[in-house]
C-alpha cells in the first residue's frame, strides 16, 4: 500500500520525466499525465488521504486523458480506500484492460478480492502477476504474502 | 478561396537572411524546385513574401523547426497583414507530430501569441482564418491538457479543415499527417497510419517533388509489416529536399526496416553533414546512429568507427532530450556486440545521463559482454543495475521504456541462467524476452535495439546444440529485423547444424552479399567462404 504513493513522489522526482521529456507516439506518456493539474491534484489528495477529493481529481483528469492504465489504477486504488469495492474492481479491471502487464494493478485487485473474501480471483490475479513477474518484483511478493495471510487467517 | 491564386512553383527563393541562418548553401536547381522541394501553398500575402513565404512551408514539410520559424518570422516583419504565417509559427512549434512529445511549455506559450495576433489582425480570407482556428486546436487549454489529447483534437480540425476545402491540397497533405500524428502501438493494424498513406498516396501522384507528400509516407509505412510500401517515398525524398537534415534522414526509417543498409548509410552520413552545418547536433547524432548501424550490417567496421568519431566532435548537444545521449550510448554497444566483440562490451565505461533507458543500453552490453566472455559475476552485478533502471521506470509509471528494459533483463537472466547450467531457466527467460519485446514496437529514437532478442534467443539454441530451434529463430527474426549480419551468420550456422546443406550455403552467400564492400576481417567471413568453397 505504502509503495503506491512513494511511486507517485519516484516519478515526480526523476528528473528524465519531468514535464518536457520526449515521448514516442507509441510510447505512454508519463509526462503528459504529470502535466494535468487535476492529475496532479489527485495525487496531492492521495498523499492526504482525501480520497473523495482525490476520485473527483482523477475523474476531471481521466476526462482528458482516457487511456492511462496508470490514472485507472488511482482511481481504483481510491474507491477501495473509500470502501466502494464494485468502483474499486471496476477501475482495476479497466487498468488492466488497458496494459494487461500492470503490475501494481494485478497485485492492487488481487488484495481487493481477499478484502471481498474472493480468494479464487485473487489468486487469479497472483497467477497473471507470477506470468508477468518471471524475475523477482515486489508486487508478486506482496500479494504472495497477502494471500499467504489469508489462507493462514481462514484457517 | 483566396486572394490570390496558387502558386505552381513553390519553391525556394531565399533570402540572404535565411542563408545566414541555416548555415546551408540553399539554391535553385534547373528545374527550379530548389532544394527543398516544391509546394503549392495559397495566400494573400504580399507578392514581396511569396518566395520566402513559400520557403517556410517547405521547411515545415521537413521539420526544419528553427530555420522554418525564423522564416515566418521574417515574412510577418515584412508583411505584418500576412497572417497564414502566424498559422506557420504555431504549426512549427508543435514540434514533430510523429515523435509525441509536442510543444514545449515555452514553444507553447509562442505559438498562442502567433495565434493570437493572427486572430487580431483579422484574416483576409476565411481559409486562412480556418487555417488558424485548426492549428488552435492543438494548443487550447494547453496547460491542462496530455498530449495524446492535443493530438486528437489536432486531427479532428485538421480533417474538419480538409473536408470545407476539398480542392485545397496543402489541408489534404497537413489532414494526412495530423491522422498519422493518432497512431497508437496498442492498435497493431496501424489504422491511423494506413488512412493517412491513403490520402498521401493520391496527392504523390499529383506531386511526386512534394517534400511533405513523401517525408508523411514514409513517416505512415514506418512499421514492419507495412514498411515496404513506403520504399518509392523513402527513395524520393531525400532528392527532393537535400538541403534539410531531416529529409536526408528520414528515408532511412524505411530503408532500415527493410534491410537496405547501403541507402540508409549514404542518405544518413549527408543528413548528419547537413545537420552538423545548419547547427542541429542532435540531428547529427541521430542520424549517424542510423549510419552506424548500417555499416555494422555490411561490415563495414572502419566506417562505423569513422562516423562515431566524427559525430563525438560535435559536443554542444542537447543532454536535456534523450537523442543524442541515445545514439552516444548506443553507438558504443553497438560497435561492440555487433561485432562479437564481447569483452570490448563488458568495458564499455557507463556514462550516467538523464534517462534510466539510456544508461541501461550500456549495462546491457556490458552484462552480455561479461556473461559471453564467462565472468558470470561481472554480469550478475550489471543485471541488478538492469534491475535498478528497470524499477526506476516502473516507478515513473514509463511504461514503454520499462518493457524494453525488461527485455534486456530478461535476456541477461537468461544467459547468466545458461552459463550456470540451468537450461530450463535459460530458455524460459530468453523467450519470454523475445516474446516481450515482439510485442512493443522499437521507438523511433532508434534504427533497432542493441540486439534483438528473438537473435539471442536463436543464438542461446545453438549454444545449446539445438541448430534445427535456432534457425526457426533467427528466421523468425528476419522477419522483423531483416537484412542483419548477425541473423544470417546465426542462421547459416543453424541450418549447418541442423544438416541443411543448401539453406546454410544461401545464407553463408547472404551474409558474403552483404559484406562485398565490407572489408572486414570478421571471421563468420571467413567462415562464410570456406564453406561456399566447399561446395
Amino acid at each position: 500500500m505504502k509503495r503506491i504513493l512513494a511511486s507517485v513522489l519516484t516519478a515526480l522526482a526523476l528528473p528524465g520525466f519531468m514535464p518536457g521529456a520526449i515521448a514516442e507516439p507509441y510510447e505512454d506518456n508519463p509526462s503528459a499525465a504529470a502535466s494535468d493539474p487535476d492529475y496532479a491534484a489527485a495525487k496531492a489528495a492521495m498523499e492526504k488521504k482525501n480520497w473523495a477529493e482525490a476520485v473527483k481529481r482523477f475523474h476531471q483528469a481521466a476526462l482528458r486523458d482516457p487511456d492511462s492504465a496508470d490514472l485507472h489504477n488511482y482511481l481504483g486504488f481510491s474507491y477501495r480506500n473509500l470502501k466502494q469495492m464494485d468502483l474499486a474492481l471496476k477501475y482495476y479491471q479497466r487498468s488492466i484492460e488497458l496494459n494487461p502487464r500492470h503490475r501494481g494493478a494485478h497485485e492492487y485487485i488481487g488484495e481487493a478480492y481477499l478484502m471481498l473474501n474472493d480468494l479464487p480471483n485473487a489468486e487469479k490475479h497472483l497467477a497473471a502477476l507470477r506470468n508477468i513477474c518471471l524475475l523477482p518484483c515486489e508486487e508478486l511478493d506482496d500479494l504472495e504474502k497477502t494471500v499467504k495471510h489469508y489462507r493462514e487467517k481462514r484457517k | 478561396m483566396s486572394a490570390r491564386p496558387f502558386f505552381t512553383v513553390a519553391s525556394v527563393a531565399l533570402s540572404t537572411t535565411l542563408l545566414l541562418a541555416s548555415g546551408a548553401a540553399l539554391s535553385h536547381d534547373d528545374e527550379g524546385k530548389g532544394q527543398l522541394g516544391r509546394v503549392k501553398f495559397s495566400n494573400s500575402c504580399d507578392q514581396k513574401v511569396q518566395p520566402l513565404l513559400e520557403t517556410g512551408v517547405a521547411m515545415l514539410h521537413s521539420f526544419w523547426y528553427s530555420a522554418a520559424e525564423k522564416t515566418f518570422r521574417d515574412v510577418l516583419a515584412q508583411d505584418p497583414s500576412c497572417t497564414i504565417a502566424n498559422w506557420g509559427v504555431a504549426a512549427i512549434l508543435m514540434n514533430n507530430p510523429l515523435a509525441g512529445q509536442g510543444a514545449s511549455p515555452k514553444d507553447a506559450a509562442a505559438a498562442q501569441a502567433a495565434i493570437d495576433q493572427g486572430r487580431r489582425v483579422s484574416p483576409k480570407t476565411q481559409r486562412e482564418r480556418d487555417y488558424i482556428e485548426a492549428v488552435a486546436a492543438y494548443y487550447q487549454d494547453f496547460s491542462t491538457r496530455g498530449e495524446r489529447a492535443r493530438q486528437v483534437a489536432r486531427a479532428k480540425a485538421f480533417e474538419e479543415l480538409a473536408a470545407r476545402y476539398p480542392d485545397d491540397d496543402e489541408a489534404q497533405i497537413f489532414c494526412a499527417l495530423y491522422i498519422a500524428g493518432t497512431q497508437l502501438q496498442s492498435e497493431q493494424t496501424f489504422s491511423a497510419y494506413l488512412k493517412a498513406a491513403a490520402i498521401l498516396e493520391k496527392q504523390f501522384t499529383k506531386y511526386p517533388d512534394h517534400p511533405g507528400v513523401a517525408h508523411y509516407l514514409i513517416h505512415s509505412y514506418d512499421a514492419p509489416p507495412i514498411a515496404e510500401k513506403g520504399l518509392p517515398a523513402a527513395r524520393r525524398y531525400a532528392t527532393i529536399a537535400p538541403a534539410a537534415p531531416h529529409a536526408l534522414h528520414m528515408p532511412s526509417h524505411i530503408f532500415t526496416r527493410v534491410g537496405a543498409w547501403e541507402d540508409s548509410a549514404a542518405t544518413n552520413l549527408r543528413s548528419a553533414d547537413a545537420a552538423k552545418k545548419s547547427g542541429e547536433p542532435n540531428e547529427a547524432y541521430h542520424a549517424s546512429d542510423y549510419a552506424v548501424y548500417a555499416y555494422l550490417q555490411l561490415a563495414r567496421d572502419n566506417d562505423a568507427k569513422r562516423t562515431m568519431e566524427d559525430v563525438f566532435k560535435v559536443t554542444n548537444f542537447n543532454a536535456a532530450i534523450r537523442v543524442a545521449p541515445y545514439a552516444m550510448a548506443a553507438m558504443y554497444a553497438r560497435y561492440a556486440v555487433e561485432r562479437g566483440a564481447w569483452r570490448e562490451a563488458m568495458q564499455l565505461q557507463p556514462q550516467p545521463t538523464k534517462f534510466a533507458f539510456v544508461d541501461a543500453i550500456t549495462h546491457f552490453a556490458r552484462a552480455l559482454g561479461a556473461v559471453r566472455s564467462g565472468d558470470t559475476a561481472f554480469a550478475e552485478n550489471e543485471a541488478a543495475e538492469l534491475a535498478r533502471l528497470h524499477k526506476a521506470l516502473l516507478d515513473a509509471k514509463d511504461s514503454y521504456w520499462a518493457t524494453e528494459v525488461e527485455v534486456q533483463r530478461l535476456a541477461i537472466a537468461g544467459w547468466i541462467a545458461l552459463v550456470q547450467g540451468k537450461s530450463d531457466d535459460a530458455l524460459k527467460f530468453m523467450r519470454a524476452a523475445a516474446d516481450l519485446e515482439d510485442k512493443n514496437e522499437k521507438s523511433i529514437v532508434t534504427p533497432g535495439r542493441v540486439l534483438p532478442a528473438r537473435e539471442l534467443l536463436g543464438d542461446m539454441l545453438l549454444e545449446m546444440k539445438q541448430p534445427a530451434q535456432a534457425l526457426k529463430e533467427y528466421e523468425a527474426s528476419h522477419v522483423r529485423e531483416p537484412n542483419r549480419f548477425r541473423g544470417y551468420y546465426g542462421a547459416a550456422l543453424a541450418a549447418e547444424g541442423a544438416g541443411d546443406r543448401a539453406k546454410a550455403a544461401g545464407y553463408y552467400a547472404k551474409l558474403m552479399e552483404l559484406a562485398k564492400k565490407g572489408g572486414s576481417n570478421r571471421p563468420e567471413l571467413a567462415r562464410a567462404r570456406a564453406y561456399v568453397a566447399q561446395r
